[in-house]
């Protein structure tokens, strides 16, 4: 029998879930966009029945990508308010060392890996990643779909400029999640071949002590969020979940 | 020997160059050299029998067809003072197979043309190839090149005014690098222009020469025309949407006649042209009702984007030109570290 812990509450489980049909979605109507003179681009654009109904598709999930970003923050923002958890998203100096320090590991310079509370580095580099990157596309997006209106209150060179921009992010958006998403999720040797924690919530308190010590070490020590960096391992106040 | 051949080359050198062709050989213009000789039709219009032995002499067929091989069915008693026909259009249509014994390519590619479809359905006012290539006084297609709109204005006059207003028109008779009718819709399987398959295409048919960069420079006209159409808003959506046709509920993305106009084509500097920037607004809503005054600088006006030409698109450009390859290298990098390290520590 293995040790769980609870990992992802089930708001975080469906705002993943949501984010990642959106996103799919959106890569396979936006794509074929950019590379409109493709073969692939024109086969998938006839297969979805024509380049309006893939637009229209393309705006429909834009809009659901739209009010899940807003209904995290204005969560966010409300949990935050209420202190029910702390600011775990925020980057620390602490990321940076991290980060410094994981290099080194990777390099050969240290064998010390360095020790994660709830989120890593990567974690939070990607998480801001995907953040900055919705309000670029949402906004972008939108003076994408209304043109007109938006001619009127800005220069309408910003039009063209918004095409380029959403073009390009939407792709760098595709290839961070194709290479460093599905690496740290399908194909790092940790979680190989996929780690379901997302979708179940639950991780292994085995993988928490690889993965996430200090997070750990407060979960069952009780001990409050500013021991970073410092933490001992704690005992007793086991959460057996599994 | 010699000297008797030599006077009698002469002498075939300074007749006129009819004298002698095949169409002689049979006795047919015994009796059609007579320019008054009509046969009144039942339709009561009058049908010339009247055959210009020079002009056919001189036409593209005078020194290698013979009469009865276009008009098969004519034998020396035909003259009966009678004929089949109702009309001078039944004349013609009747004759008009029989181009296809030779010209086999050209006849069936009209079968693919707007006149043939026309016809088909009835209407046989529709071009056939004597209406265009003319019957007796045939002359290499082309020759001269102004003969082609001139033809096409016989029935198409409305069009002729216009295009010989526009900036290829005016210049049609004095400079051969401007198009003619049969440059954009084709000489045999002449598209019908009113689906949209014509105008999809003209992209490709207007980029023939406006992607030639020695013949644009002579006119100080940008060679990249179509580069920056495709590279825009307009030119995907187009692209993507190759094959549809126009019809309700279909609005098709804007091609080059759209904004540039199709016979009226005119510099974009001339006050009546279409893209002149005073005229843009009103060409833009067209399409994007409602656009204010500002909204056709969203449309670059085929120029790339340069520090001085839409400096801010140029930004964002230069901008994701770093960071996708920055973005993308670092993290692969990162990754490859990491199973570097795995692979050591085992």
């Amino acid at each position: 029998m293995s040790t769980y812990i609870v990992r992802w509450n089930l708001q975080q489980r469906i705002e993943h879930f949501v984010t990642m049909v959106t996103f799919a979605a959106l890569c396979l109507t936006g794509l074929p966009q950019k590379f409109y003179q493709a073969g692939w681009a024109q086969t998938v654009v006839s297969g979805l029945g024509g380049i309006d109904s893939v637009r229209w598709i393309h705006r429909g999930f834009g809009i659901l990508l739209a009010i899940s970003t807003v209904v995290h923050f204005a969560n966010a923002i409300v949990v935050m308010l209420s202190k029910k958890i702390g600011f775990t998203m925020v980057p620390t100096k602490k990321d940076f060392e991290d980060a410094v320090q994981q290099l080194k590991y990777y390099l050969g310079m240290t064998d010390k890996h360095p020790q994660y509370d709830r989120y890593t580095y990567k974690e939070k580099f990607e998480y801001w990643g995907l953040v900055v990157g919705n309000v670029i596309m949402v906004l972008t997006g939108f003076i994408l779909f209304f043109p007109i209106p938006f001619a009127s209150l800005v220069p309408g060179e910003i039009i063209p400029a918004a095409r380029v921009a959403h073009s390009n992010e939407g792709l760098m958006a595709f290839l961070v999640i194709a290479i460093w998403h599905i690496f740290n999720a399908h194909l790092n040797p940790d979680v190989f071949p996929f780690d379901t924690s997302i979708f179940t919530g639950k991780v292994s308190r085995e993988r928490m002590v690889h993965e996430h010590p200090l997070e750990l070490a407060r979960l069952e020590g009780g001990m409050p969020p500013d021991v970073h960096g410092h933490g001992e391992h704690g005992h007793g106040g086991k959460r057996d979940v599994g | 020997m010699k000297r008797t051949v030599f006077p009698l080359l002469f002498a075939l050198a300074a007749v006129p160059a009819y004298a002698g062709i095949p169409a002689e050989q049979e006795d047919c213009l015994g009796c059609h050299a007579d320019p008054d000789q009509v046969f009144e039709l039942p339709s009561g219009e009058k049908l010339s029998l009247f055959v210009e032995q020079e002009a056919f002499a001189a036409s593209v067929h005078g020194q290698s067809l013979r009469c009865t091989e276009c008009h098969t069915d004519k034998t020396s008693d035909h003259a009966t003072g009678e004929l089949k026909f109702k009309t001078r259009r039944e004349v013609t249509v009747a004759y008009y197979e029989q181009c296809k014994g030779c010209h086999f390519a050209n006849y069936t590619k009209t079968l693919d043309g707007v006149h043939f479809a026309v016809m088909a359905k009835g209407n046989d006012k529709a071009a056939l190839c004597v209406d265009c290539h003319g019957a007796h006084d045939i002359s290499r297609p082309g020759q001269p090149r102004t003969r082609t709109s001139k033809m096409c204005a016989g029935c198409h006059a409305a069009e002729a005014e216009v295009f010989a207003k526009s900036v290829h028109g005016r210049a049609v008779d004095t400079n051969a690098d401007v198009p003619v009718c049969t440059d954009c819709h084709r000489a045999h399987d002449t598209t019908d222009p009113r689906d949209g398959a014509l105008a999809a295409r003209t992209p490709e048919i207007c980029g023939r020469c406006h992607t030639d960069e020695k013949l644009m420079s002579k006119y100080g006209l940008s060679h990249r025309v179509v580069d920056t159409y495709l590279a825009d808003f307009h030119g995907m959506a187009a692209t993507l949407q190759k094959g549809e046709k126009r019809g309700p509920g279909v609005r098709l993305a804007a091609v080059c006649t759209d904004c540039h106009g199709v016979h009226d084509i005119q510099k974009s500097d001339d006050p009546n042209s279409m893209v002149m920037s005073a005229n843009l607004q009103k060409t833009c809503a067209q399409c994007h009702e409602g656009a204010s005054e500002s909204f056709p600088k969203a449309w670059l006006s085929h120029y790339e984007p340069t520090p001085t030409k839409a400096p801010i698109v140029w930004a964002v450009q230069l901008f994701y030109k770093l960071m996708i390859p920055f973005m993308v290298g670092g993290l692969t990098l990162q990754i490859a570290l990491h199973l570097w390290r795995v692979v050591v520590n085992r």
